[in-house]
């Protein structure tokens, strides 16, 4: 009967996965470094994938020519104002299919339909509509950003405890109030999620929106480099949209942990 | 039943007679665009040309030059009939592919690609070439053909490429749509598509990029490795694309020798969804020059190179003289001397 009498441990910590940041940059380190070694030993040929120092001597030219700011410039405008129109959208919807009936019945249909389009293949059209300047490339983020925002409110809408709201019509609280002060936090870990997927998809879309008629952008300079088969500088490209991919991610991280404070 | 045995064991043997040819056929394949700039490459096959020198010529089509030139590099194809870009000079200075021959060609003379203007620049003022400067262009690419055409239009009448707003519009699609809304001011497109333009009274054609800044399109590529350890098979593949050549120039450029036999062939490859009375006159008016025997302009090439590399296009390590390969086919102008 000894066992019995073994105290037992806390076993309930539960998963609780934390951010070591220097392992993160570590591994960034060791990738980088392993690649460098390759191309270096010749295992790697120039033709399959340039050394990260060729990379960063094009990113440094890039600097040094004063266009890396006129295409990050172009392409955080074109990330923001896009971004910002299909979240700002997507929320109004995403809410409305949340609550009300008639809304999901009627909007959950094409936002099943309509979210599976490729955007791209929207192109064309996109350039008939808004024409070959800053219109249509807006309008192709807003397009990418919004149906993420969509399905994420509304399913976040759902997911809050259906007791919450019954006590809060209990409480004879109106609707207004219910959502802003039950609905609104309880769907805010939700609408941060979507945030961030409507962002990646943003900087993804930045490629597609800027390959018709943009002389500036990261997306342009992409598209110029695979044209141009320059692999170095192509890569340069990319390790940008990987920075602004970082930087959006930080700081939603960073809103994230204002915002979720009360949890 | 025996019957069905018999047709068996004839197909069997049919089969293998027809393996044992393939077998003694020495297999290529060569990477090309349905259109008619790959003619003579259309006609060394219909006409057996490739088979009468023992090779075994499968063609692939892609849907735009570039990425005919990875197919090279990658040894996924043995030759490419296409334009110039700087993107494949790039990957021709990295050693994957070299020029053995030309394709098309803009010289005086002979109906080449049109100065275009929107109705709407026209009304503005745009008459002349000389009038373009300040205006937007549309191109496909970065460093495609329609970049170095308006640089070097620029350098003859006076204006600059910075003085331009340049318009990539990555399809030629999407260039003519641009042009016919007024959406760009100017292009420069070949005959196909600037007579249908014009005499839809969509846009105004204001020359021909002949008249001012002659000068080589494209070429026939091969792999470096082909070139080098290959050569009997790549000097073969050159003269069933000369002979090509030969009928292409018969029946179109010279004169109409052989037309209606040549446009069948061609016809299999280019328009091939349409009946012969309506691709016909369209194959006709793609037609543009090709030099006798594939000869190409060295010098030009090399001052396309040069161009390029002066605008950051291409790499600076990029040298002509490692890809242009005058030793097959005695080339038109020679390269410069070093």
């Amino acid at each position: 009967m000894r066992a019995d009498r073994t105290p037992v441990t806390y076993r309930a910590g539960g998963f609780s996965p934390r951010m070591i940041q220097a392992l993160g940059a570590a591994s960034f380190v060791a990738v980088i470094a392993a690649l460098e070694a390759a191309a270096r030993l010749g295992w790697i040929g120039p033709l399959s994938f340039p050394a990260p120092s060729a990379i960063g001597a094009a990113l440094a030219d890039l600097y040094r020519s004063g266009l890396l700011a006129q295409h990050l410039g172009a392409s955080l405008r074109r990330l923001a104002v896009g971004w910002s129109a299909g979240v700002a959208s997507g929320l109004v919807i995403g809410f409305a299919l949340g609550v009300s009936t008639f809304a999901r019945s009627l909007g959950l249909p094409w936002v099943a339909a309509i979210s599976a389009i490729p955007k791209i293949a929207l192109l064309p059209l996109f350039i008939i509509w808004f024409g070959i300047g800053e219109g249509s490339k807006y309008a192709t983020i807003a397009f990418g950003a919004f149906f993420p925002t969509v399905i994420n409110t509304f399913g976040g809408v759902d997911n809050i405890p259906r007791n919450l709201i019954r006590m809060g019509q209990s409480f004879n609280l109106k609707p207004l109030s219910i959502i802003l002060a039950i609905v609104l936090p309880g769907t805010l870990p939700a609408i941060l999620s979507a945030f961030r997927i409507s962002a990646s998809i943003g900087i993804i879309l930045l490629v597609s929106a800027e390959m018709i008629s943009a002389q500036y952008g990261i997306g342009a300079y992409i598209i110029e480099q695979q044209n141009l088969f320059q692999l170095d500088r192509l890569m340069a490209g990319v390790v940008l949209l990987m920075a602004v991919g970082l930087a959006v991610y930080g700081i939603i991280a960073v809103l994230e942990r204002w915002l979720l404070r009360w949890r | 039943m025996t019957f069905s045995y018999r047709v068996r064991s004839v197909l069997a043997g049919a089969a293998a007679l027809l393996s044992l040819q393939a077998q003694a056929a020495e297999k290529v394949t060569a990477g090309s665009l349905t259109f008619v700039s790959s003619a003579p490459l259309f006609i060394a096959q219909e006409k057996g040309y490739f088979a009468a020198e023992g090779l075994d010529v499968e063609i692939k089509f892609f849907g735009s030059a570039q990425p005919i030139a990875v197919a090279i590099a990658s040894g996924d194809v043995d030759f490419g009939l296409t334009a110039f870009t700087a993107g494949l000079f790039n990957l021709a200075g990295k050693g994957a592919l070299k020029i053995v021959a030309a394709q098309l060609q803009e010289v005086k003379g002979f109906e080449g690609s049109h100065i275009l203007v929107s109705n709407k620049a026209y009304a503005e003022g745009v008459t002349s070439v000389d009038k373009l400067k300040g205006r937007s262009f549309a191109l496909s690419q970065v460093g495609s053909s329609f970049h170095y055409m308006i640089g070097q239009l620029g350098e003859k009448v006076g204006f600059k490429l910075s003085d331009m707003e340049l318009k990539p519009l990555q399809s030629v699609g999407n260039m003519l749509a641009a042009l016919k809304s007024g959406q760009v001011d100017s292009m420069i497109i070949v005959p196909q598509y600037a007579r249908a333009l014009v005499n839809a009274g969509e846009a105004k054609s204001i020359g021909q990029i002949a008249d001012y800044a002659p000068y080589q399109v494209g070429g026939l590529f091969a792999s470096t490795r082909n070139v080098e350890t290959r050569r009997p098979m790549v000097e073969k593949f050159i003269r069933a694309y000369q002979k090509g050549i030969a009928d292409y120039r018969a029946a179109f450029v010279t004169g109409e020798e052989g037309r209606e036999q040549v446009l069948a062939s061609v016809h299999k490859y280019v328009f091939k969804d349409e009946d012969a009375k309506a691709a016909y006159p369209k194959i006709l008016s793609g037609v543009m020059y090709i030099e006798e025997d594939g000869r190409m302009d060295a010098a030009d090439i090399y001052r396309q190179v040069d161009w390029y590399r002066g605008l950051g296009y291409v790499d600076a390590g990029v040298k002509a003289e490692t890809f242009v390969d005058v030793s097959f086919v005695k080339p038109l102008t020679q390269p410069p001397a070093k």
